[in-house]
Protein backbone atom coordinates (compact mmCIF):
# COMPACT_ATOMS: atom_id res chain seq x y z
CA UNK A 1 0.00 0.00 0.00
CA UNK A 2 2.67 2.48 0.94
CA UNK A 3 4.21 1.75 -2.00
CA UNK A 4 1.06 2.26 -3.77
CA UNK A 5 0.90 5.56 -2.49
CA UNK A 6 4.38 6.40 -3.58
CA UNK A 7 3.81 6.13 -6.76
CA UNK A 8 0.68 8.29 -6.62
CA UNK A 9 2.72 11.01 -4.44
CA UNK A 10 5.25 10.99 -7.65
CA UNK A 11 6.22 14.32 -9.39
CA UNK A 12 4.55 16.10 -12.11
CA UNK A 13 7.25 15.20 -14.93
CA UNK A 14 6.91 10.97 -13.63
CA UNK A 15 3.27 10.95 -13.51
CA UNK A 16 2.85 9.26 -16.56
CA UNK A 17 5.76 6.69 -16.19
CA UNK A 18 4.18 5.24 -12.71
CA UNK A 19 0.53 4.85 -13.87
CA UNK A 20 1.72 2.96 -16.47
CA UNK A 21 3.61 1.36 -13.66
CA UNK A 22 0.47 0.39 -11.58
CA UNK A 23 -1.78 -0.52 -14.55
CA UNK A 24 1.12 -2.93 -15.93
CA UNK A 25 1.13 -4.27 -12.11
CA UNK A 26 -2.71 -4.25 -10.94
CA UNK A 27 -4.24 -4.53 -7.99
CA UNK A 28 -4.85 -8.19 -6.58
CA UNK A 29 -6.83 -9.07 -3.34
CA UNK A 30 -8.66 -11.78 -1.75
CA UNK A 31 -10.62 -12.51 1.56
CA UNK A 32 -9.32 -13.15 4.33
CA UNK A 33 -9.57 -16.41 5.73
CA UNK A 34 -10.60 -15.52 9.25
CA UNK A 35 -10.63 -19.37 10.23
CA UNK A 36 -9.62 -20.77 14.19
CA UNK A 37 -7.13 -23.24 13.36
CA UNK A 38 -5.71 -23.63 16.86
CA UNK A 39 -9.02 -24.38 19.09
CA UNK A 40 -9.03 -28.15 19.97
CA UNK A 41 -5.75 -28.53 19.10
CA UNK A 42 -2.99 -30.17 21.58
CA UNK A 43 0.30 -28.45 21.45
CA UNK A 44 3.52 -30.97 20.94
CA UNK A 45 5.62 -31.17 23.67
CA UNK A 46 9.41 -30.71 23.29
CA UNK A 47 10.58 -34.42 24.20
CA UNK A 48 7.62 -35.21 21.72
CA UNK A 49 6.48 -37.85 24.62
CA UNK A 50 3.40 -36.34 25.12
CA UNK A 51 0.69 -39.32 24.95
CA UNK A 52 -2.61 -38.62 22.67
CA UNK A 53 -5.79 -41.45 22.49
CA UNK A 54 -7.54 -41.49 19.15
CA UNK A 55 -9.83 -38.80 19.76
CA UNK A 56 -7.43 -36.45 20.82
CA UNK A 57 -5.25 -36.73 18.31
CA UNK A 58 -8.16 -36.06 15.53
CA UNK A 59 -8.29 -32.59 15.26
CA UNK A 60 -12.22 -31.32 15.50
CA UNK A 61 -12.05 -30.29 11.76
CA UNK A 62 -12.13 -34.30 11.20
CA UNK A 63 -15.29 -35.06 12.85
CA UNK A 64 -17.21 -37.08 10.64
CA UNK A 65 -13.63 -37.58 8.84
CA UNK A 66 -11.66 -39.75 10.76
CA UNK A 67 -13.30 -39.80 13.86
CA UNK A 68 -17.36 -39.72 14.99
CA UNK A 69 -19.70 -37.72 17.10
CA UNK A 70 -19.46 -37.90 21.06
CA UNK A 71 -23.39 -37.20 20.85
CA UNK A 72 -25.63 -39.48 18.99
CA UNK A 73 -29.14 -38.14 19.43
CA UNK A 74 -32.02 -37.16 16.65
CA UNK A 75 -31.72 -33.48 17.56
CA UNK A 76 -28.09 -33.67 15.88
CA UNK A 77 -29.63 -34.81 12.27
CA UNK A 78 -30.22 -31.58 9.70
CA UNK A 79 -33.63 -29.91 10.09
CA UNK A 80 -34.27 -31.11 13.52
CA UNK A 81 -34.18 -28.34 15.40
CA UNK A 82 -36.67 -29.69 17.72
CA UNK A 83 -35.54 -30.12 21.50
CA UNK A 84 -31.77 -29.77 20.60
CA UNK A 85 -30.59 -27.44 23.11
CA UNK A 86 -32.25 -29.18 25.72
CA UNK A 87 -30.63 -32.48 24.73
CA UNK A 88 -27.08 -30.53 24.23
CA UNK A 89 -27.59 -28.94 28.16
CA UNK A 90 -28.48 -32.57 29.36
CA UNK A 91 -25.72 -34.12 27.67
CA UNK A 92 -22.99 -31.17 29.44
CA UNK A 93 -24.85 -32.10 32.79
CA UNK A 94 -24.12 -36.23 32.26
CA UNK A 95 -20.53 -35.16 30.98
CA UNK A 96 -20.15 -33.23 34.21
CA UNK A 97 -21.80 -35.95 36.84
CA UNK A 98 -19.51 -38.41 34.83
CA UNK A 99 -16.24 -36.62 35.29
CA UNK A 100 -17.11 -36.47 39.63
CA UNK A 101 -18.43 -39.82 39.66
CA UNK A 102 -15.41 -41.38 38.11
CA UNK A 103 -13.16 -39.32 38.61
CA UNK A 104 -9.45 -40.31 37.62
CA UNK A 105 -10.91 -43.47 36.46
CA UNK A 106 -11.84 -42.01 33.55
CA UNK A 107 -9.96 -43.07 30.51
CA UNK A 108 -11.71 -41.77 27.48
CA UNK A 109 -14.15 -39.33 26.42
CA UNK A 110 -17.90 -40.36 27.67
CA UNK A 111 -19.98 -41.10 24.61
CA UNK A 112 -24.29 -40.65 25.12
CA UNK A 113 -26.37 -42.36 22.60
CA UNK A 114 -30.09 -41.62 22.90
CA UNK A 115 -32.52 -44.48 21.89
CA UNK A 116 -36.23 -43.47 22.00
CA UNK A 117 -36.34 -42.09 25.88
CA UNK A 118 -33.48 -44.52 26.93
CA UNK A 119 -30.15 -42.81 27.64
CA UNK A 120 -27.25 -45.04 27.19
CA UNK A 121 -23.47 -43.73 28.42
CA UNK A 122 -20.43 -45.21 27.08
CA UNK A 123 -17.15 -44.67 28.05
CA UNK A 124 -13.95 -46.75 29.04
CA UNK A 125 -12.59 -46.71 32.48
CA UNK A 126 -9.36 -47.77 34.01
CA UNK A 127 -9.09 -50.58 35.92
CA UNK A 128 -7.71 -49.20 39.47
CA UNK A 129 -10.73 -49.98 41.34
CA UNK A 130 -12.27 -54.05 42.03
CA UNK A 131 -14.98 -55.25 39.97
CA UNK A 132 -17.24 -54.80 43.16
CA UNK A 133 -16.67 -51.35 43.54
CA UNK A 134 -17.25 -50.88 39.27
CA UNK A 135 -20.49 -52.42 39.58
CA UNK A 136 -21.63 -49.99 42.78
CA UNK A 137 -20.41 -46.96 40.35
CA UNK A 138 -22.54 -48.24 37.89
CA UNK A 139 -25.46 -48.73 39.74
CA UNK A 140 -24.63 -45.33 41.73
CA UNK A 141 -24.72 -43.81 38.02
CA UNK A 142 -27.79 -45.22 36.55
CA UNK A 143 -29.71 -44.64 39.67
CA UNK A 144 -28.93 -41.26 40.49
CA UNK A 145 -28.66 -40.19 36.59
CA UNK A 146 -32.54 -41.51 36.26
CA UNK A 147 -33.50 -39.92 39.13
CA UNK A 148 -32.17 -36.41 37.93
CA UNK A 149 -33.27 -37.06 34.07
CA UNK A 150 -36.29 -38.80 34.99
CA UNK A 151 -36.16 -41.71 32.46
CA UNK A 152 -33.98 -45.11 32.22
CA UNK A 153 -29.98 -44.58 31.56
CA UNK A 154 -27.94 -47.17 31.21
CA UNK A 155 -24.45 -47.53 31.48
CA UNK A 156 -21.96 -49.61 29.23
CA UNK A 157 -18.55 -49.36 30.38
CA UNK A 158 -15.85 -51.07 28.89
CA UNK A 159 -12.31 -51.20 31.27
CA UNK A 160 -8.70 -50.94 30.15
CA UNK A 161 -5.63 -52.43 32.37
CA UNK A 162 -4.34 -48.91 32.25
CA UNK A 163 -4.60 -45.15 30.66
CA UNK A 164 -1.97 -45.33 28.49
CA UNK A 165 -3.38 -48.80 26.59
CA UNK A 166 -5.31 -45.54 24.80
CA UNK A 167 -2.05 -43.84 23.73
CA UNK A 168 -2.94 -43.52 20.31
CA UNK A 169 0.05 -41.46 18.86
CA UNK A 170 3.11 -39.20 20.50
CA UNK A 171 3.39 -35.40 20.54
CA UNK B 1 31.03 -9.28 50.11
CA UNK B 2 33.14 -12.53 50.75
CA UNK B 3 31.97 -12.84 54.10
CA UNK B 4 28.09 -12.38 53.40
CA UNK B 5 28.68 -14.84 50.60
CA UNK B 6 30.44 -17.56 52.99
CA UNK B 7 27.64 -16.97 55.65
CA UNK B 8 24.95 -17.45 53.00
CA UNK B 9 26.62 -20.84 51.98
CA UNK B 10 27.10 -22.24 55.33
CA UNK B 11 23.37 -21.49 56.30
CA UNK B 12 22.30 -23.12 53.26
CA UNK B 13 24.31 -26.43 54.37
CA UNK B 14 22.97 -26.56 57.73
CA UNK B 15 19.31 -26.09 56.27
CA UNK B 16 20.21 -28.85 53.67
CA UNK B 17 21.90 -31.28 56.45
CA UNK B 18 18.82 -30.64 59.16
CA UNK B 19 16.53 -31.88 56.00
CA UNK B 20 18.16 -34.79 55.81
CA UNK B 21 18.48 -35.74 59.19
CA UNK B 22 14.74 -35.34 59.32
CA UNK B 23 14.60 -37.67 56.84
CA UNK B 24 16.59 -40.40 58.04
CA UNK B 25 15.07 -40.65 61.24
CA UNK B 26 12.78 -42.93 60.78
CA UNK B 27 15.29 -45.14 58.61
CA UNK B 28 17.75 -45.34 61.71
CA UNK B 29 16.50 -47.83 64.59
CA UNK B 30 19.83 -48.77 65.77
CA UNK B 31 20.42 -45.40 67.32
CA UNK B 32 19.08 -43.29 69.97
CA UNK B 33 19.89 -40.13 67.98
CA UNK B 34 19.53 -39.01 64.73
CA UNK B 35 22.37 -40.05 61.81
CA UNK B 36 23.80 -37.10 60.48
CA UNK B 37 23.77 -37.52 56.44
CA UNK B 38 26.06 -36.16 54.06
CA UNK B 39 24.60 -36.61 51.34
CA UNK B 40 27.09 -38.71 48.91
CA UNK B 41 29.13 -39.58 51.34
CA UNK B 42 27.27 -42.19 53.84
CA UNK B 43 25.11 -45.14 53.06
CA UNK B 44 21.20 -44.42 54.23
CA UNK B 45 20.21 -47.53 54.48
CA UNK B 46 17.00 -48.93 52.60
CA UNK B 47 15.14 -46.68 50.66
CA UNK B 48 11.52 -46.24 51.36
CA UNK B 49 9.74 -48.71 48.44
CA UNK B 50 7.41 -46.68 46.42
CA UNK B 51 4.38 -48.89 46.97
CA UNK B 52 2.73 -50.62 43.94
CA UNK B 53 -1.02 -51.12 43.54
CA UNK B 54 -0.88 -55.38 43.10
CA UNK B 55 -2.50 -56.18 39.14
CA UNK B 56 -6.14 -57.03 40.24
CA UNK B 57 -7.18 -59.94 39.09
CA UNK B 58 -9.14 -60.36 35.89
CA UNK B 59 -11.26 -62.74 33.95
CA UNK B 60 -9.93 -63.40 30.72
CA UNK B 61 -11.75 -62.08 27.86
CA UNK B 62 -14.94 -63.68 26.53
CA UNK B 63 -14.17 -64.22 23.44
CA UNK B 64 -10.68 -66.27 23.90
CA UNK B 65 -13.14 -69.41 25.36
CA UNK B 66 -15.49 -69.24 22.93
CA UNK B 67 -16.85 -72.25 20.81
CA UNK B 68 -16.47 -72.54 17.10
CA UNK B 69 -20.30 -73.25 16.78
CA UNK B 70 -21.99 -71.32 19.35
CA UNK B 71 -25.14 -69.72 19.21
CA UNK B 72 -24.39 -65.80 18.43
CA UNK B 73 -27.77 -64.70 19.40
CA UNK B 74 -27.24 -65.77 23.10
CA UNK B 75 -24.07 -64.20 22.79
CA UNK B 76 -25.24 -60.45 21.66
CA UNK B 77 -29.41 -60.52 22.04
CA UNK B 78 -29.95 -57.07 22.03
CA UNK B 79 -28.62 -53.75 20.57
CA UNK B 80 -25.60 -52.97 22.88
CA UNK B 81 -22.25 -51.29 22.87
CA UNK B 82 -19.50 -52.83 20.61
CA UNK B 83 -17.26 -55.04 23.63
CA UNK B 84 -13.77 -56.19 22.07
CA UNK B 85 -13.89 -58.83 24.78
CA UNK B 86 -17.19 -60.36 23.44
CA UNK B 87 -17.14 -59.93 19.42
CA UNK B 88 -13.96 -62.84 18.35
CA UNK B 89 -13.52 -60.84 15.14
CA UNK B 90 -10.17 -59.05 14.60
CA UNK B 91 -11.49 -55.49 14.25
CA UNK B 92 -9.91 -52.75 13.68
CA UNK B 93 -10.75 -48.79 13.23
CA UNK B 94 -9.14 -45.35 12.54
CA UNK B 95 -7.30 -43.27 10.41
CA UNK B 96 -3.64 -43.23 11.04
CA UNK B 97 -1.49 -40.54 9.36
CA UNK B 98 2.03 -41.87 8.91
CA UNK B 99 4.50 -39.12 9.80
CA UNK B 100 7.94 -39.68 10.04
CA UNK B 101 9.33 -36.17 11.13
CA UNK B 102 8.88 -36.94 14.67
CA UNK B 103 9.43 -40.10 14.63
CA UNK B 104 11.44 -40.95 17.84
CA UNK B 105 12.29 -44.33 18.32
CA UNK B 106 13.36 -44.23 21.95
CA UNK B 107 10.94 -42.41 23.04
CA UNK B 108 8.59 -44.81 22.35
CA UNK B 109 10.17 -47.62 23.27
CA UNK B 110 10.98 -46.01 26.92
CA UNK B 111 7.86 -44.76 27.77
CA UNK B 112 4.95 -47.03 25.86
CA UNK B 113 6.82 -50.17 24.53
CA UNK B 114 3.75 -51.84 25.15
CA UNK B 115 1.66 -49.95 23.18
CA UNK B 116 1.05 -49.60 19.41
CA UNK B 117 1.66 -45.83 18.34
CA UNK B 118 0.37 -43.71 15.28
CA UNK B 119 4.13 -43.67 14.22
CA UNK B 120 3.80 -47.99 13.47
CA UNK B 121 1.34 -47.17 10.45
CA UNK B 122 -1.64 -49.91 11.86
CA UNK B 123 -4.88 -48.33 12.33
CA UNK B 124 -5.66 -49.48 16.22
CA UNK B 125 -7.31 -52.56 17.20
CA UNK B 126 -10.28 -53.42 18.89
CA UNK B 127 -9.31 -53.07 22.83
CA UNK B 128 -10.11 -49.69 24.46
CA UNK B 129 -10.91 -48.93 20.97
CA UNK B 130 -13.72 -45.57 21.22
CA UNK B 131 -14.28 -45.49 18.11
CA UNK B 132 -15.51 -48.90 17.69
CA UNK B 133 -17.87 -47.89 20.91
CA UNK B 134 -19.58 -45.05 19.29
CA UNK B 135 -20.77 -46.58 15.93
CA UNK B 136 -24.03 -48.53 15.85
CA UNK B 137 -23.70 -51.80 15.12
CA UNK B 138 -25.70 -54.24 13.64
CA UNK B 139 -24.34 -57.42 15.68
CA UNK B 140 -28.26 -58.28 17.00
CA UNK B 141 -29.07 -58.32 13.56
CA UNK B 142 -27.29 -61.16 11.97
CA UNK B 143 -29.54 -63.37 9.61
CA UNK B 144 -30.05 -65.85 12.98
CA UNK B 145 -31.36 -62.95 15.08
CA UNK B 146 -33.73 -61.95 12.53
CA UNK B 147 -35.46 -66.01 12.28
CA UNK B 148 -36.11 -65.68 15.81
CA UNK B 149 -37.86 -62.69 15.45
CA UNK B 150 -39.96 -63.82 12.67
CA UNK B 151 -40.61 -67.38 14.47
CA UNK B 152 -41.87 -64.94 17.53
CA UNK B 153 -43.73 -62.72 15.59
CA UNK B 154 -45.21 -65.64 13.71
CA UNK B 155 -48.16 -66.28 16.41
CA UNK B 156 -49.28 -62.93 16.03
CA UNK B 157 -50.06 -62.42 12.13
CA UNK B 158 -53.22 -63.21 10.08
CA UNK B 159 -53.68 -64.58 6.84
CA UNK B 160 -53.92 -62.04 3.88
CA UNK B 161 -57.34 -60.67 3.13
CA UNK B 162 -58.74 -62.52 -0.08
CA UNK B 163 -59.76 -60.58 -2.90
CA UNK B 164 -56.45 -57.90 -2.15
CA UNK B 165 -53.82 -59.52 -3.67
CA UNK B 166 -52.78 -56.91 -6.43
CA UNK B 167 -52.29 -53.14 -5.56
CA UNK B 168 -54.99 -52.09 -8.15
CA UNK B 169 -57.85 -54.77 -6.31
CA UNK B 170 -56.47 -52.63 -2.77
CA UNK B 171 -57.43 -49.32 -4.73
CA UNK B 172 -60.36 -50.27 -6.10
CA UNK B 173 -61.74 -51.26 -2.62
CA UNK B 174 -60.48 -48.75 -0.67
CA UNK B 175 -60.24 -45.63 -2.68
CA UNK B 176 -59.13 -43.14 0.10
CA UNK B 177 -56.04 -42.79 0.42
CA UNK B 178 -54.67 -41.66 3.80
CA UNK B 179 -51.18 -40.65 4.54
CA UNK B 180 -49.81 -39.20 7.80
CA UNK B 181 -46.48 -39.23 9.47
CA UNK B 182 -45.33 -40.09 12.94
CA UNK B 183 -41.96 -38.67 14.08
CA UNK B 184 -39.56 -40.53 16.15
CA UNK B 185 -37.16 -38.71 18.19
CA UNK B 186 -35.00 -39.46 21.08
CA UNK B 187 -35.71 -36.15 23.12
CA UNK B 188 -37.74 -35.29 25.83
CA UNK B 189 -41.17 -34.83 24.80
CA UNK B 190 -42.83 -37.24 21.91
CA UNK B 191 -44.78 -34.52 20.10
CA UNK B 192 -44.08 -32.86 17.51
CA UNK B 193 -46.27 -30.22 15.49
CA UNK B 194 -45.42 -31.95 12.20
CA UNK B 195 -47.31 -35.06 13.06
CA UNK B 196 -50.77 -33.07 12.70
CA UNK B 197 -50.59 -33.05 9.29
CA UNK B 198 -53.00 -35.47 7.55
CA UNK B 199 -53.38 -35.70 3.88
CA UNK B 200 -56.55 -37.41 2.26
CA UNK B 201 -56.50 -38.30 -1.52
CA UNK B 202 -59.14 -39.94 -3.36
CA UNK B 203 -59.87 -40.31 -7.46
CA UNK B 204 -62.87 -38.61 -8.80
CA UNK B 205 -63.45 -41.61 -11.05
CA UNK B 206 -63.97 -44.05 -7.84
CA UNK B 207 -66.58 -41.63 -6.60
CA UNK B 208 -70.56 -41.68 -7.72
CA UNK B 209 -70.97 -38.83 -9.48
CA UNK B 210 -72.75 -37.77 -13.06
CA UNK B 211 -71.15 -34.93 -15.14
CA UNK B 212 -73.12 -31.95 -13.53
CA UNK B 213 -72.31 -33.34 -9.87
CA UNK B 214 -68.72 -34.08 -10.99
CA UNK B 215 -68.31 -30.78 -12.89
CA UNK B 216 -69.61 -28.60 -9.15
CA UNK B 217 -67.20 -31.14 -7.18
CA UNK B 218 -64.03 -29.84 -9.24
CA UNK B 219 -64.77 -26.13 -9.21
CA UNK B 220 -65.93 -26.69 -5.36
CA UNK B 221 -62.36 -28.60 -3.74
CA UNK B 222 -60.30 -25.57 -6.92
CA UNK B 223 -56.30 -26.08 -7.43
CA UNK B 224 -56.75 -29.40 -4.85
CA UNK B 225 -58.07 -31.23 -7.82
CA UNK B 226 -55.55 -33.02 -10.81
CA UNK B 227 -56.51 -33.04 -13.89
CA UNK B 228 -54.34 -35.10 -15.50
CA UNK B 229 -54.49 -37.84 -12.85
CA UNK B 230 -57.83 -37.02 -11.80
CA UNK B 231 -56.70 -37.40 -8.31
CA UNK B 232 -57.89 -35.05 -5.51
CA UNK B 233 -55.76 -33.97 -2.48
CA UNK B 234 -56.47 -32.70 0.82
CA UNK B 235 -53.87 -31.39 2.82
CA UNK B 236 -55.66 -31.06 6.40
CA UNK B 237 -53.19 -29.25 9.10
CA UNK B 238 -55.28 -26.86 10.83
CA UNK B 239 -56.36 -28.62 14.06
CA UNK B 240 -53.87 -29.26 16.20
CA UNK B 241 -54.58 -33.26 16.76
CA UNK B 242 -54.04 -35.79 13.70
CA UNK B 243 -57.29 -37.50 14.64
CA UNK B 244 -59.16 -33.91 14.73
CA UNK B 245 -57.69 -33.03 11.16
CA UNK B 246 -58.20 -36.94 9.44
CA UNK B 247 -61.69 -36.83 10.36
CA UNK B 248 -62.24 -33.03 9.60
CA UNK B 249 -60.64 -34.62 6.15
CA UNK B 250 -63.35 -37.43 6.41
CA UNK B 251 -65.90 -34.71 6.89
CA UNK B 252 -65.14 -32.21 4.19
CA UNK B 253 -65.05 -35.30 1.44
CA UNK B 254 -68.57 -36.23 2.32
CA UNK B 255 -69.98 -32.63 2.62
CA UNK B 256 -68.15 -32.28 -0.59
CA UNK B 257 -69.55 -34.89 -2.08
CA UNK B 258 -73.46 -34.13 -0.87
CA UNK B 259 -73.30 -30.52 -1.83
CA UNK B 260 -71.97 -31.34 -5.58
CA UNK B 261 -74.95 -33.51 -6.30
CA UNK B 262 -77.69 -30.82 -5.49
CA UNK B 263 -79.09 -28.35 -8.30
CA UNK B 264 -79.82 -25.02 -7.24
CA UNK B 265 -83.11 -23.24 -9.05
CA UNK B 266 -80.74 -20.85 -10.82
CA UNK B 267 -78.80 -23.85 -12.64
CA UNK B 268 -81.66 -24.51 -14.75
CA UNK B 269 -81.21 -21.03 -16.07
CA UNK B 270 -77.92 -21.98 -17.91
CA UNK B 271 -77.85 -21.45 -21.47
CA UNK B 272 -75.29 -22.98 -24.25
CA UNK B 273 -73.93 -19.43 -24.05
CA UNK B 274 -73.06 -20.12 -20.43
CA UNK B 275 -71.24 -23.16 -21.15
CA UNK B 276 -67.43 -22.87 -20.34
CA UNK B 277 -66.58 -25.92 -23.19
CA UNK B 278 -68.25 -27.23 -25.79
CA UNK B 279 -71.29 -30.13 -24.75
CA UNK B 280 -72.57 -31.90 -28.01
CA UNK B 281 -75.96 -32.65 -26.67
CA UNK B 282 -76.83 -28.99 -26.02
CA UNK B 283 -75.45 -28.36 -29.76
CA UNK B 284 -76.34 -28.22 -33.33
CA UNK B 285 -74.46 -31.15 -34.07
CA UNK B 286 -76.81 -33.19 -32.22
CA UNK B 287 -79.91 -32.31 -34.00
CA UNK B 288 -78.29 -32.27 -37.41
CA UNK B 289 -77.14 -36.06 -36.66
CA UNK B 290 -80.39 -37.09 -34.93
CA UNK B 291 -81.77 -35.94 -38.63
CA UNK B 292 -79.58 -37.50 -40.77
CA UNK B 293 -80.49 -40.79 -39.02
CA UNK B 294 -83.93 -40.39 -39.10
CA UNK B 295 -83.08 -40.07 -43.45
CA UNK B 296 -80.82 -42.90 -43.45
CA UNK B 297 -83.68 -44.84 -41.39
CA UNK B 298 -86.51 -43.56 -44.10
CA UNK B 299 -83.29 -44.57 -47.04
CA UNK B 300 -83.22 -48.22 -45.62
CA UNK B 301 -87.13 -48.68 -46.68
CA UNK B 302 -85.31 -48.59 -50.10
CA UNK B 303 -83.42 -52.18 -50.85
CA UNK B 304 -81.00 -50.49 -53.26
CA UNK B 305 -80.02 -47.89 -50.38
CA UNK B 306 -77.16 -49.44 -48.35
CA UNK B 307 -77.32 -47.84 -44.40
CA UNK B 308 -74.76 -48.61 -41.56
CA UNK B 309 -76.67 -51.51 -39.37
CA UNK B 310 -76.47 -49.53 -36.34
CA UNK B 311 -79.18 -47.29 -37.65
CA UNK B 312 -81.57 -50.64 -38.33
CA UNK B 313 -80.62 -52.58 -35.10
CA UNK B 314 -81.50 -50.21 -32.35
CA UNK B 315 -84.56 -47.71 -31.82
CA UNK B 316 -82.79 -44.75 -29.75
CA UNK B 317 -79.70 -43.73 -32.48
CA UNK B 318 -78.11 -41.43 -30.65
CA UNK B 319 -77.35 -43.90 -27.62
CA UNK B 320 -75.70 -46.22 -29.96
CA UNK B 321 -72.00 -46.88 -29.91
CA UNK B 322 -70.98 -45.10 -33.21
CA UNK B 323 -73.13 -41.55 -32.14
CA UNK B 324 -71.20 -41.36 -28.84
CA UNK B 325 -67.99 -41.68 -30.25
CA UNK B 326 -68.66 -39.00 -33.01
CA UNK B 327 -70.34 -37.14 -30.04
CA UNK B 328 -67.10 -37.54 -28.15
CA UNK B 329 -64.50 -36.77 -31.62
CA UNK B 330 -66.49 -33.13 -31.83
CA UNK B 331 -66.32 -32.52 -28.55
CA UNK B 332 -62.41 -33.27 -28.72
CA UNK B 333 -61.95 -31.22 -31.63
CA UNK B 334 -63.73 -28.27 -29.59
CA UNK B 335 -62.35 -28.56 -26.29
CA UNK B 336 -58.84 -29.39 -26.91
CA UNK B 337 -58.06 -27.92 -30.53
CA UNK B 338 -57.93 -28.92 -34.00
CA UNK B 339 -54.74 -31.25 -35.03
CA UNK B 340 -53.34 -34.13 -36.67
CA UNK B 341 -54.93 -36.96 -34.10
CA UNK B 342 -58.45 -34.95 -33.49
CA UNK B 343 -59.29 -34.44 -36.97
CA UNK B 344 -58.15 -37.60 -37.86
CA UNK B 345 -60.13 -39.28 -35.11
CA UNK B 346 -63.19 -37.05 -36.24
CA UNK B 347 -62.51 -37.94 -39.92
CA UNK B 348 -62.99 -42.26 -38.71
CA UNK B 349 -65.87 -41.63 -36.85
CA UNK B 350 -67.89 -39.50 -39.05
CA UNK B 351 -66.82 -42.51 -41.84
CA UNK B 352 -68.14 -44.86 -39.40
CA UNK B 353 -71.58 -42.98 -38.52
CA UNK B 354 -72.46 -42.33 -42.02
CA UNK B 355 -70.99 -44.93 -44.29
CA UNK B 356 -72.23 -48.63 -44.01
CA UNK B 357 -69.23 -51.28 -43.88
Amino acid sequence: MSRLLSMLQTPVGHAEASWALLLRRGIYTSPVAQKNIRAGQIKSSINANLPLTYEQAQKPHKIGVTKAWNSWNTSNLTGETKDSAATTLEDLFIRQFMKGTWHNYLASEVIIKRRLNVVIVSFIAERQLNARNFYFLVGYTEEMLSTILKRPIKVELQTVRRKRDMTFKLI
Amino acid sequence: MASADQISHESMVNQSLRFKMARSSVSCKYSEFSMVVIPGHNHTGDSVERRRRPELPVIPPREKSMPIDQDWTTVWPTASTFKWSAVPLPIRQGRVFVCFKNFSESNIFNYFHSQKAEQDGIPPGKYGNLELMKIPNFLHLTPNHIKKHCAALKEFCTEWPEGLETDEKCKKHFPVEVISSDYIVDSISLRDPRARTVCIKINLSSLDLDSHAKDKFIRLVGDRYNADTGELTLELDRCPMKKQNHDYGIYLLSALFKESWKTEGWESEKTVDDMEMYVWSMNESKKNTQQITEVMKKAAENPSCKVPEYVLKSENVLETEPVQEYAAAVEDLHNVGEDLHSLEKYKEQVKKMLLAQ
